[in-house]
């Protein structure tokens, strides 16, 4: 324990880098994911063919190649592209926090396409029915039959998504994203304690998944209340 | 920036060159992950706490933590120690494909013990009873009963779990492996070709995964035939 | 170890059942003789289903004692065992294994608790599946047959374990009003057969002519017990008059 004088601030500032990756990609995943499923349920066939291919490419490829392409793969487009403005220019760097928030945002958000999809699917046609017989408005079915009704089907596998992504910041270290996992990497060459410095990285990622997991029995306890409470 | 399709032709039968150990590290790990599942839940049910504690404090940290850094706990981690160096486990630690084969095990098992208990809680009680009624024993049900109708449940989820598992298996290349993805990122750094290499290597990937779906498709076919109604 | 035939078949005395601090079961005393076919009725959640699972322990009661043919149900597994193998029990959702065939799903039980041969358990299986008629199902999965054949291929493999007693809980409301008549009439076969059953159901039809006794269930109590005759025709109790207007109303 004692190898880790000197490397808590290294590693407050590395468990600061996961919380910013992690919000930044909550908010992509949703969006992607709302994309990608509002295309799935469109009539527009072309719209449904991309989602389609969309969840097929992220199901099925490794997330390190994600995180790399997009790495490398957007550094050297930036690069031609400037180079057309600018031929003096010889390489332009991208960040590797922007290349990797986008990258895990986008695998998750392939999953959780099919969660959106599957929670709007979920809601059953009787209750919408009902509602619309009592004479609520579309906007008030939408509000306070469909939106309740999606947020309880939707929120366990959105809990599971949250957890792919903060476990998915790790794999950002591999394109040099100072996180956690990079930071135990330095203090490995100085102080040669792998096994603590890795297994510190450990218990902080346990740390957030423990507060997600945590954050999400309290959203589904509340959700509950409300749903009952509407009966 | 333009796409090299000279290089493709040159780089993918090289990529394919590592693909037995990627099938290595896939049937190796999802066999002992398998078997480690087998046991986690048979501890989580047993009825005893002291079983099922340490199985659920497992399953927890494993799911808890990425994958990467258990695999960096395992090689670098680990002969931190020297008892772990005089142990008989290191033949098997010395190697980093060892190392990998025990991270990706130790991991999967979490995930597929979980899997399967879903499928274990899936079996309705009223077939339970039935059994008791017939005057089956505990034993005689679970064998019987439950797990043929659990493998059937958890099928769907445990093949999405063999896909994960083979994407897990590129992070082999972090520890020095050439699996296939090891190969694309030396091929990259060589040729600094980014998208043509890992594109095609994404393809591939992509194929594997086909390959797996339809085959747990047959077999969720044919476990499942006596859920469908026509003969 | 067999009592006399004089003995009840089931005795219950002063039975309660508790879930928590829910009173399911209030002080049911009950016996059944070898032979006597016993009918059930009662509004939903008045411990009918409760009575019955604690006769062959699928729930363990709370207080009182329970004897099925000389053997008390107590903690111990042999007696427990001893009395399911008397015991069938046919539910009201069928709880057919959906893995196994027709066939497999007579067949198991033999097999496993009797250690009966594969060959000798198919073939009192098969004399069981023509009793209820449906032996050319033999080697379809259950989600290929009907309701009603499913319930009847239910009775057919509680009755291939040769049980002294039957327990009916509610067989045929899960059913399809045309299907209700072909497991009414099967079950009818068994009665005619000196089969002793207790039945919990409210097809009225079947509890006048075939009941020895009706029994009539509220809040977890045994209201009123009689022939069928004066149960149906001149009630005693309030709750029984009131039960039987609303089920007799439609
Ligand atoms: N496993 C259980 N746990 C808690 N309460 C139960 C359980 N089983 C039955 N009960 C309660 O016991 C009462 C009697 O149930 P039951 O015997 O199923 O009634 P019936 O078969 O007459 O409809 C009901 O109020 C029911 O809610
Ligand atoms: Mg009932």
């Amino acid at each position: 324990m004692e190898a880790l004088t000197g490397w808590w601030d290294d590693y407050a500032w590395g468990s600061l880098v996961v919380a910013k990756v992690f919000l930044t990609s909550i908010g992509l995943m949703v969006l992607f994911g709302l994309i990608g499923a509002g295309a799935k349920l469109s009539n527009i066939r072309i719209a449904q063919k991309l989602a389609g291919a969309y969840t097929v490419i992220f199901r099925g490829t490794p997330e390190i190649l994600v995180i790399l392409l997009l790495y490398f793969g957007s550094a050297i487009a930036l690069t031609s592209i400037t180079q057309m403005f600018d031929p003096e220019v010889k390489f332009v760097d991208v960040p590797p926090f922007w290349a990797g928030t986008f990258a895990i945002a986008i695998i998750v958000g392939s999953y959780a396409t099919e969660t959106f999809r599957g929670a709007f699917l979920g809601v059953s046609p009787g209750s919408i029915e009902a509602a619309r017989a009592l004479g609520m408005s579309p906007l008030q079915t939408f509000i306070y039959i469909r939106i309740p009704e999606m947020w309880r089907i939707a929120l366990p596998p959105f809990g599971n998504h949250m957890l792919s992504l903060i476990k998915d910041t790790a794999l950002i270290s591999i394109i040099g994203l100072n996180e956690t996992l990079f930071v135990a990497k330095q203090a490995i060459a100085t102080t040669n304690k792998p096994f603590t410095m890795y297994i510190f990285v450990g218990l902080i990622y346990l740390a957030f998944s423990s507060a997600i997991t945590l954050s999400v029995m309290g959203l589904e306890k509340f959700g509950k209340r409300t749903t009952e409470g509407a009966r | 920036m333009s796409f090299d399709l000279y290089l493709i032709v040159e780089s993918v039968p090289l990529m394919l060159s590592g693909i037995g150990i990627t099938l290595k590290l896939l049937v190796i790990s999802a066999f002992l992950g398998l078997l480690l599942a087998i046991l986690l839940l048979l501890m989580r049910i047993s009825g005893k706490w002291y079983l099922d504690w340490p199985a659920q404090v497992y399953i927890y940290v494993f799911r808890g933590t990425p994958i990467l850094v258990q695999i960096f706990i395992v090689y670098y981690g680990f002969p931190q120690f020297e008892f772990i160096r005089d142990s008989i486990f290191w033949p098997i630690l010395r190697e980093p494909a060892g190392c990998a084969i025990v991270a990706l095990s130790l991991n999967t098992g979490a995930y597929v013990s979980e899997i399967l208990r879903g499928g274990v809680l899936g079996v309705g009680k009223g077939l339970l009873e039935a059994g008791s009624a017939l005057g089956m024993s505990a034993r005689q049900k679970f064998i019987y009963i439950t797990t043929p109708i659990a493998v059937r449940l958890a099928l769907p989820a445990y093949s999405n779990d063999v896909i994960s598992l083979l994407k897990s298996t590129a992070l082999a290349s972090t520890i020095t492996i050439a699996d296939m993805t090891g190969i694309a990122r030396t091929i990259v750094a060589e040729t600094y070709a980014p998208y043509e290499i890992f594109i095609s290597m994404a393809i591939i990937y992509m194929a594997f995964t086909w390959v797996l779906q339809k085959s747990f498709g047959l077999i969720e076919g044919y476990l499942g035939r006596y859920a469908k109604r026509e003969a | 170890m067999s009592a006399s035939d004089a003995d009840p078949l089931i005795q219950m005395q002063n039975v309660d059942k508790f879930f928590g601090d829910f009173q399911a079961l209030k002080n049911i005393n009950l016996e059944v003789h070898r032979g006597e076919r016993i009918v059930v009725c009662g509004p939903s959640g008045s411990g009918k289903s409760t009575m019955i699972r604690c006769i062959n322990r699928l729930e363990e009661h709370s207080a009182g004692r329970i004897i099925i043919d000389g053997n008390e149900l107590t903690d111990k597994v042999k007696d427990i065992d001893a009395v399911r193998r008397e015991v069938g029990m046919v539910f009201q959702s069928f709880n057919l294994f959906p893995h196994m065939t027709i066939a497999k799903n007579l067949m198991i039980a033999q097999q496993l608790v009797r250690k009966t041969p594969k060959g000798q358990a198919r073939e009192i299986a098969m004399h069981y599946l023509e009793r209820v008629k449906i032996p050319e199902q033999a080697d379809k999965y259950p989600i290929q047959l009907s309701g009603g054949q499913q319930q009847r291929v239910a009775i057919a493999r509680a009755l291939c374990m040769q049980p002294e007693i039957m327990l009916f809980d509610e067989p045929t409301s899960a059913l399809d009003p045309e299907m209700i008549s072909e497991v009414l009439d099967v079950m009818i076969d068994l009665a005619n057969d000196g089969m002793t059953m207790i039945v919990v159901t409210h097809e009225m039809g079947f509890a006048r002519s075939v009941a020895d006794r009706v029994i009539f269930m509220d809040a977890g109590e045994i209201v009123e017990e009689a022939k069928p005759e004066e149960f149906f025709d001149n009630p005693v109790h309030e709750r029984t008059k009131l039960f039987l207007s609303q089920i007799l109303a439609h």
